[in-house]
């Protein structure tokens, strides 16, 4: 089975040839397979943005390739159109894509480009709806009346209406309160349950990527900086600073125990995983 | 990229035409482009060229950047240069091959006219290049500031270029940002008929439309609690004062327009022969 | 505490309803909140909760539909007043593209001055020193849309600080920017209070932001349930919870091992843990 995607010695350069020249993304190489949740960090500026702007194809790679599902995006029109439908980006602040005038209509954009017979549309959009949260009585409604929350749900809900094989969220909860993003958070996590897809988030909330994926992989000057799981990546919380990336509040706590001589473990990135070690290391006096 | 146009814009600098006033260089490159078209031959014309040439050595702006400057107009003067060449007959004949003529005058005039559009796109990158936007708008402002009188109001119409210029860049990151996230849901924005492309140009007009309404909303807001209520009563931070510099660029700018009456006297006008 | 400078008396705030003959909107309902001189107060809550309409009342951007609000003894009753109360108390809205309104830097900052009618050279003197105080001096003659959301929006704090209010709230200063950028402009924020003196009103959903004020006022549907300091309301976990809030890893971890829930900050969990841990190295 091949990989969902495929990254081969990918290389982006904005104004190639001139002596402007930058390359935002340098010898990149990154195999995500079916069905993984990965999270990808970096600060702004790091390249992370131009190397998700490849996996649909929005972006054409200098050097290298990019494969979806074993085929390369660029070896034809027709791969890269369907490369588009393969691997779903929800951008930051998606809500400001909607302008359908109605939720309906706008959740069905997407799978109307695929040229799906109508009985088709229909049923993902109300498949989509309900793993994005958009409650049924609101199709009908026009999404500028929506608050900014649902807003969002339903630009979700049109790019999982494409049922695409790899979904990317770049900082999907930007600018929500705690609850919505716990809510959010939430969500993404039911849809990767429910559907087996691949998912891959971008985000600057080390706490809410500790939550949601089993792999990290970060981004620094152009290049891919650390690949591995998340306490691999986030035991190595002076590297990540050095980037100008922090770790989890909870990480950092045990970062600094552990500089003080204490035997703590550093792979701690959850409260409760946390809590549980330190209750161990406490025995039985302290906690319940 | 959209993002990358040069023309129109500040080069920062300390040169002379960098801390010329405003008003007096928006009023001298005004002057020197009537110059220019008064300019009857090549000896006038020049004149006007070398000056402006000297000028453009004087700003610091980078030769490179002058030179992209003149990019955009490059199908303007082949084509002006092609009609000139072909529908100007006078004077010898250098070619002439079934229908097509090309004359001496001709190929003067086509030189002729390259040179004067050439030195106008320089003279008012000149005024850009070496004038930030607000300065220009504020020069623009004061220069017009007597049509106060009619009622015109002035100030704001100047606020709302400022506004403009502000928030151009902005918008052009807005539309590529809204562009990707269509095309990211399969917009297709390259190819089909007209229609069908003016289409598709709606899932990009409408969030852009909304955005920039939102914007405006806000924008009013931020203003009104920066005490903004109109132009009455406002003060500037960089006054402009007008100093020798100003008046000795004046100077030279009245020579230059002497020296082109008398070349224009003495030669004559090349597009009578 | 020190003389008042924002008073609401009990306010309450109404929409007006798209459609006629719909009722108005409540989103404020009886709040009665006194800010002080030289406080720094978060005002903590969900999207919705009214924070923001609170915000604009503090500046007269709104009048109140019952109540009154009153900034160092003036009324916001009248266009007049609130023109007077908005050269006392300035603001900082969440989108840092939408509040800048010249092309260079150091014209934005000029802006509010300009319109106060401040004499020129005051004006030049003025925006050097706010530009100093938010480390963006060295980007004075930059044009905006060429910097970072950190940067733009610490433009945008010199722009008030530039019209010397006594008062700056920042509605969601932070909302969009990056770490980097947060921290960033949260510095500058500590350092207007603590250094000049500057009264700071942050709405804000960052709880490790709100953790840094001197106080915390929690909203929900328009009223105001929680008004302390941070450590006695974020060590009400179950209350921050319920209403759709949360509270910072190091206080949960403490509370998650019964080691109190007054734990604020990291250093403070790491020492506690310590104290505890005793010898067990």
């Amino acid at each position: 089975m091949s990989p969902a995607l495929e990254i081969k010695n990918l290389t982006h350069c904005y104004q190639p040839g001139t002596p402007m020249e930058v390359a935002a993304i340098k010898d990149a190489n990154i195999t995500i397979e079916k069905g993984e949740i990965v999270g990808i960090i970096g600060h702004t500026g790091s390249g992370k943005s131009t190397l998700i702007s490849h996996f649909n194809g929005l972006l054409k790679p200098t050097k290298g390739t990019v494969l979806v599902d074993g085929t390369d995006i660029w070896s034809s029109k027709e791969a890269l159109r369907n490369s588009r439908f393969k691997v779903g980006l929800c951008f930051q602040y998606p809500e400001y894509q909607l302008f359908e005038d109605t939720v309906f209509k706008d959740i069905a954009f997407g799978p109307k480009n695929m040229k799906l017979p109508s009985d088709e549309i229909k049923r993902r959009v109300l498949e989509a709806s309900k793993l994005a949260g958009v409650k049924p009585e609101m199709l009908e409604k026009s999404p500028f009346d929506l608050s900014g929350g649902e807003k969002r749900r339903v630009a979700i809900a049109g790019i999982m209406a494409m049922e695409p094989e790899v979904l990317v969220f770049d900082e999907p909860s930007a600018g929500l309160d705690p609850k919505g993003r716990r809510d959010l958070n939430n969500l993404i996590k039911a849809y990767h349950k429910k559907t087996g897809s691949t998912v891959i988030i971008v985000s600057h909330s080390m706490e809410d990527i500790a939550k949601l994926v089993d792999r990290i992989i970060v981004v620094n000057k152009a290049a891919i900086a650390m690949d591995g799981t998340v306490s691999e990546v986030f035991s190595r919380s002076e590297e990540l600073k050095s980037m100008g990336l922090n770790v989890p509040e909870i990480t950092e706590v045990f970062a600094r125990l552990k500089a003080m001589g204490y035997d703590v473990p550093l792979d701690v990135y959850t409260v409760e995983y946390g809590a549980d070690r330190l209750r161990e290391l406490l025995g039985k006096g302290v906690g319940k | 990229m959209i993002k990358d146009i040069t023309f129109g814009q500040y080069y920062p600098g300390k040169s002379l035409l960098h801390r010329m006033d405003p008003r007096m260089k928006l009023v001298l490159t005004f002057f020197l482009i009537v110059v220019l078209f008064v300019s009857k031959n090549f000896f006038a014309l020049c004149l006007v060229s070398l000056i402006t040439l000297i000028a453009s050595l004087l700003s610091s702006v980078p030769q490179k950047m002058m030179l992209k400057s003149i990019k955009p107009v490059l199908i303007i003067l082949l084509f002006t240069a092609a009609l000139n060449i072909f529908y100007t007959k006078g004077g010898a004949t250098y070619l002439e091959w079934g229908k097509l003529v090309i004359t001496e005058k001709g190929v003067n005039t086509a030189i002729f006219t390259i040179i004067r559009i050439v030195t106008l796109v320089v003279l008012s990158s000149l005024l850009t290049y070496t004038t930030t936007p607000t300065m220009l708008t504020d020069g623009l402002e004061r220069l017009l500031s007597p049509l106060k009188i009619l009622h015109i109001k002035v100030d704001t119409l100047a606020m709302m270029m400022t506004l403009a210029l502000r928030f151009i860049p902005t918008l052009i990151e807005e539309i590529e940002r809204i562009m990707n996230a269509q095309k990211a849901r399969g917009a297709d924005l390259e190819t089909g008929n007209l229609i069908e492309r003016a289409k598709a140009l709606i899932p990009i007009f409408v969030p852009l439309m909304v955005s920039s309404f939102r914007r405006a909303y806000e924008l009013a807001f931020a203003m009104t609690c920066r005490c903004y209520t109109g132009g009455d009563g406002r003060t500037r931070m960089k006054q402009m004062k007008l100093s020798l510099r100003d008046f000795i660029c004046l100077f030279v700018c009245l020579a230059v327009l002497a020296g082109v009456i008398l070349l224009n006297i003495k030669f004559g006008s090349i597009f009578e022969v | 505490m020190s003389e008042k400078l924002i008073e609401l008396k009990n306010v309450s705030f109404f929409y007006e309803a798209d459609e006629e003959d719909a009722p108005p909107i409540p989103a404020l309902r009886d709040i009665n909140l006194d800010i002080h001189k030289g406080e720094f107060v978060a005002v903590l809550g969900h999207n919705g909760c009214g924070k923001s309409t609170l915000a604009k009342l503090c500046n007269a951007i709104y009048e109140p539909t019952e109540g009154t609000v009153i900034v160092d003894g003036i009324i916001s009753d009248s266009e007049e007043n609130g023109d007077k109360i908005r050269r006392k108390v300035g603001m900082v809205f969440q989108n840092p593209d939408n509040q800048i309104v010249a092309t260079i830097v150091e014209d934005d900052v000029a802006f509010g001055p300009e319109n106060l009618g401040v004499e020129p050279s005051e004006i030049r003197r003025r925006v050097d020193e706010a530009l100093k105080s938010v480390n963006m001096y060295d980007f004075r003659e930059r044009e905006p849309h060429k910097l970072s959301g950190g940067q733009k929006q610490r433009v945008a704090i010199a722009g008030v600080i530039a019209m010397q209010t006594d008062c700056i709230i920042l509605d969601e200063p932070t909302a969009m920017l990056d770490p980097m950028g947060r921290i960033e402009v949260m510095n500058a924020i500590q350092k207007l209070n603590k250094e000049l003196g500057i009264t700071i009103v942050l709405v804000t959903h960052f709880m490790d932001e709100a953790v840094k004020a001197d106080r915390v006022v929690v909203m929900d549907k328009g009223e105001i349930i929680a008004d302390d300091t941070p450590r006695k309301v974020f060590s009400q976990i179950d209350f921050m919870r319920n209403h759709s809030l949360d509270v910072p890893q190091s206080t949960e971890l403490c509370n998650l091992l019964n080691l109190g829930s007054d734990v604020l900050t990291i250093d403070e969990c790491v020492s506690k843990l310590a104290s505890v841990l005793g010898g067990a190295k």
